[in-house]
């Protein structure tokens, strides 16, 4: 199984490939955990870019929620009175869920080949 | 550059669930010949470093914001196949869990962003890389980034357009202008994170020379 670190998608022009270094995916796992619990709650509140067209062009009053089912709706969690940790727990929960469902779908589907 | 629920038209949104999921199942089948098993964690880790960059809004200019979006550093690491996968990922946890993007809307994102962003970036960092022999992957790496978040967002302007929200022109002209500066965040993270990630091949050192 080893060597299997180059997969044919991978970085362009097969020039480059990704690192082996275990330190280095380290590092962004850190990062990740860090933007998502302690960056998060101090990011700009502004519109963006989507938004802010939205307002200019006089469409944001077409924005209709058609459920109300999210249990974590602009990514805070509720219940908690300090919101900066309303919203790094939302980002923390967020990164987790994201690793296992991709971790879980991708092992089912990869290197299937023959 | 979520699209929310109410912004397209019953016609649009239906279309666009139609051919985001067919697009989506086709990444899918894709995935299992141009992903390796051993990238399986990598490619798990890139998607929820993409879904925390996405929360850190960065202000641009005249009160308005924008935030990193991802496709290219995915297809640029993995490829645009594997990149569709992870970034539609992205947009189902982000509609799902945190109300970000609608739900009618969901397969219209994945098109924009899932689809032409990882394709359209693609493109550039191939054609890109081969123009220049290999050589200055950071600036490639970073048009790749601008190209991919500005062609996002062109996508989103003629759906808004089909959908009567606002003239074709004004839609373009609007998305075009605010994501061309947002792309130059979008350019400079992907550079440094693609920069980080990868390891230029050499045709001295065979395969298996120690990291």
């Amino acid at each position: 199984m080893s060597g299997g670190r180059d997969g044919r998608g991978g970085a362009g022009a097969r020039e480059y490939r990704l690192t082996g270094s275990r330190r280095k995916w380290m590092v962004l796992a850190v990062l990740t955990l860090a933007a998502a619990g302690l960056m998060s709650p101090w990011a700009s509140g502004h519109p963006d870019g989507l938004e802010r067209v939205a307002e200019d062009l006089g469409f944001l009053e077409r924005a209709a929620a058609v459920h109300s089912l999210s249990p974590m709706p602009d990514y805070e969690v509720a219940g908690i009175p300090w919101e900066a940790a309303r919203v790094g727990l939302a980002g923390l929960i967020g990164v987790v869920v994201m690793a296992a469902v991709l971790w879980a779908a991708l092992r089912a589907l990869a290197g299937k080949r023959r | 550059m979520h699209i929310p629920d109410g912004y397209l038209s019953m016609e649009v949104w239906t279309v666009t669930t139609a051919a985001g999921a067919a697009a989506a199942g086709y990444a899918l089948r894709r995935t299992r010949t141009e992903l390796a098993q051993s990238q399986v964690p990598a490619a798990a880790l890139l998607g929820a470093f993409i879904f925390a960059a996405q929360m850190i809004n960065f202000p641009i200019a005249g009160g308005t914001s924008g935030h990193f979006l991802g496709s290219a550093l995915a297809a640029i690491l993995f490829g645009p196949w594997a990149a569709a996968v992870i970034m539609t990922a992205v947009l189902i946890i982000q509609a799902v869990l945190f109300h970000d993007g609608g739900i009618t809307t969901l397969g219209a994102n994945i098109l924009c962003t899932a689809v032409i962003g990882s394709f359209a970036g693609y493109g550039v960092y191939q054609a890109g890389l081969r123009l220049l022999k290999g050589r200055l992957q950071a600036a490639a790496s970073f048009l790749t980034a601008w190209v991919s978040i500005v062609a996002a967002s062109c996508g989103v302007a003629l759906l808004l357009a089909l959908s009567g929200a606002a003239p074709l022109g004004a839609a373009l002209n609007a998305m075009f202008g605010w994501h061309a500066l947002i792309g130059i965040g979008e350019g400079l993270v992907t550079m440094a994170v693609a920069a980080y990630l990868t390891e230029r091949r050499t045709s001295l050192a065979p395969g298996g020379a120690a990291a």
